[in-house]
């Protein structure tokens, strides 16, 4: 009697470790991944939209099962803007056995890179400062460098302007290595033969009004300024010229300024913060499509943000874009690997990125061209496209373009 | 010399603005001899509250600005009679490590709010076309701005000068036992002085989000950027703010729009101040027009 319920006990032991390992292969694999940004402090402006977009983006593969049974965590986290709290979330994020790395500020992206190097992870950071590409081999920027933007828009300027003789060209730059970063290569650029006139190099401060600086770049024959930095210096140097009457009504208008900026220094959130200065005539370059662009792209990131009940403002944002992206690229990854049947581990995605290129190249819908890694490139979306502000929207203009004089200063 | 004549009245302009941000310092020191850390967040709450008013509930933005004066002077004072009102008598170390968490607690505050983490700005309701005269140029918006700044400051210096509240709020930063003696009431002083104060940081931020638009980090950062202007002046002086706020305004614009460009220099309009603080505390520790008490004893 005693053996008989004791084989009974096993047999229904064995059914129950049975089911237990049945249901685990059913609910499938976890993958986790983390995002640390800011979404206070400076640049939340950025950084909250941004970090909606991923969220947004992962919990719509989980709902959709775009990788199959297998789920995905992403973990956010603020830090405020502060190195050293990013350095603390990603140690954290470590310690849940992440298998990639959404990174974000330039600054925390330069401080970390010996980090993601020694963790062989893959990062992509909301930075797209080609420096972060120095120096280890883990950090892959999503789409064209700040350099790439910068020298764009300045081989736009020399190619589209009106007047006779070299166009005069004033940078306008955040006082960062974010900043900084296109400096040396527009300056490589015009040695190496770009048709602009580079006046003066601007590193702005936290200037409530920039008169003398505009009255200077007047004096100077300025016709053009380029600005790499965040909206709100951007903001208040417009709403200077127009107090001062020098923005430009139509591009390249003599005797006033058409200012033109790189991604984090422009948008929809410049007009929100810049009201009328930016809402007209303002040139601004970025690889993301804007909803403006009609196509499958814009209709799948509206429908993302009703289906996650965010607000008009927020899915028409750059940024809400940028987040998205970030996130589609590392399922793609995912998926990639899945599919050819391999174990999902950091050094698997790496290998998985670096061969997306040629035919394998990653078309997102939500770029305006497709996503190619390689060991040799290590930038996602290689062209760009060129925006124009009409009544406070961005709408396109010409076809996408990849900077000419980057890569030959480059070669 | 139009270059000059702008370069003077941007920098009036800007220092005006200054002053007037500087204000909300002076009136809480000159009462209670405290420094509120939180003031660029007080700053950012009157800007943020005029938008609000005039865009989610559809009141004329200059009605709005009038009304968020009036709830930012009531929320001071709540601020002063909550937090900081059982602190009287305590070192003051203790009530500006209360400001610095009160700033902590504002900031959090405004980060549960789309405020803390979007752009905005105001509607325009004042004409586009700058005002021109002699080749120099400024918007209406900086008019108003000056305006509103000359007008506060005016009425405040009266106030402390002619009025009985005003003098007793003098009388209570000499001496507060004294005060007490010929039947002023300190706590109440301290409330006023704080209520005062959240007044003239919502008009600032009207102000200043009229200029820069309604970013957070930018609003709360003028706490910081006028310090120099308060030290300056001397931390109890309405006259220096002002006279302060004006120096620092032309000091930036002439370095902006002379030195910047030249000799490889940039961003001396961000760095001057400071030197210049330091030369003028070297001279005169309490500031240009601040009071240097003689303790004998």
């Amino acid at each position: 009697m005693k053996n008989k319920q004791v084989t009974v006990m096993r047999i229904a032991l064995s059914f129950l470790l049975v089911a237990g390992f049945a249901v685990q292969a059913v609910a499938g694999e976890t993958y986790k991944m983390g995002l640390s940004l800011a979404i206070t402090g400076p640049t939340s402006d950025v950084g909250s939209p941004y970090a909606k977009g991923a969220e947004d983006y992962v919990k719509y593969v989980n709902d959709e099962k775009l990788l199959g049974d297998d789920k995905l965590v992403c973990f956010i986290r603020d830090d405020g803007y502060k190195t050293e709290i990013t350095k603390r979330n990603f140690e954290d994020f470590l310690d849940e056995e992440i298998v990639f790395y959404l990174n974000y500020s330039t600054g925390s992206t330069m401080a970390l890179r010996q980090d993601f190097q020694e963790e062989q992870i893959p990062v992509l950071p909301a930075s797209f400062h080609a420096g972060n590409l120095e120096g280890n081999d883990y950090i892959f920027l999503p789409i064209a460098s700040y350099s790439s933007q910068a020298v764009g828009l300045a081989e736009y300027v020399a190619a589209n302007h009106k007047g006779s003789g070299k166009p005069k060209v004033a940078l306008f730059l955040h006082p960062s290595a974010f900043g900084r970063a296109p400096r040396d290569d527009v300056k490589k650029s015009v040695a190496a033969g770009l048709g602009i006139d580079l006046v003066e190099i601007v590193e702005h401060g936290k200037d409530l009004d920039n008169t003398a600086m505009l009255k200077r770049f007047q004096s100077k024959g300025v016709q053009y300024v380029i600005s790499q930095t965040v909206q709100p210096p951007v903001a208040t140097m417009l709403k200077g010229a127009q107090s001062l009457d020098m923005i430009a009504k139509t591009y390249g208008e003599a005797g006033k300024i058409t200012f033109l900026g790189c991604h984090y220094g422009g948008g929809p959130a410049l007009v929100s913060l810049a009201g009328s200065a930016a809402d007209e005539n303002y040139y601004w370059t970025t690889s993301y499509k804007m909803m403006t662009a009609k196509g499958p792209g814009r209709d799948a990131q509206f429908a993302l943000a009703k289906r996650y009940g965010r607000d008009d403002k927020l899915a028409k944002d750059a940024n809400y874009t940028n987040g998205i992206m970030v996130a589609q690229v590392a399922v793609e990854t995912i998926r990639r690997a899945k599919a050819k049947g391999k174990k999902i581990t950091r050094a698997v995605l790496y290998e998985e990125l670096l061969a997306m290129n040629g035919f394998n190249a990653y078309n997102t819908l939500t770029t305006v061209g497709p996503v190619t890694f390689s060991k040799t490139d290590r930038e996602g979306v290689d062209t760009l496209q060129l925006y124009v502000s009409k009544g406070g929207l961005f709408y396109e203009v010409g076809a996408p373009f990849e900077s000419e004089y980057v890569k030959k200063i480059k070669q | 010399m139009s270059y000059f004549l702008q370069l003077v009245v941007s920098g009036v302009v800007v220092g005006s603005i200054y002053a007037l941000s500087a204000l909300g310092f002076v009136l809480i020191y000159k009462s209670s001899r405290v420094l509120n850390i939180a003031h660029g967040q007080i700053i950012a709450t009157g800007a943020f509250i005029t938008y609000a008013l005039t865009v989610f509930a559809g009141i004329p933005i200059v009605l709005a600005f009038l009304l968020s004066m009036v709830i930012t002077f009531c929320l001071a004072m709540s601020v002063e009679r909550i937090f900081l009102r059982r602190l009287i008598g305590e070192p003051i170390i203790s009530v500006i490590m209360v400001t610095i968490g009160l700033m902590s607690i504002i900031d959090g505050l405004i980060y549960l709010t789309p405020f803390g983490s979007e752009n905005f700005s105001f509607p325009e309701f004042l004409p586009k076309t700058p005002i021109a005269f002699w080749g120099v140029s400024m918007s209406w918006t900086q008019m108003v701005g000056v305006v509103i700044t000359f007008t506060m400051i005016g009425g405040f210096t009266w106030f402390f000068k002619k009025s009985t509240v005003g003098i007793s709020m003098r009388a209570v930063s000499d001496d507060q036992f004294a005060s007490m003696s010929v039947g002023i009431s300190v706590p109440k002083v301290f409330g006023l002085a704080w209520a005062t104060a959240g007044l003239t940081a919502a008009a600032a931020g009207g102000i200043i989000g009229n200029i820069t638009g309604l970013n957070f980090d930018v609003l709360h950062s003028f706490g910081i950027i006028v310090f120099p202007v308060v030290i300056v002046g001397g931390l109890d002086s309405i006259l220096g703010a002002i006279v302060a706020g004006i120096i620092m305004g032309l000091i930036q614009q002439f370095a902006s729009g002379y030195l910047d460009g030249k000799w490889g220099l940039f961003g001396t309009a961000d760095v001057l101040p400071y030197i210049i603080l330091l030369i003028i505390l070297l001279f005169k520790p309490h500031g240009l027009f601040g009071i240097h008490e003689i303790e004998r004893v």
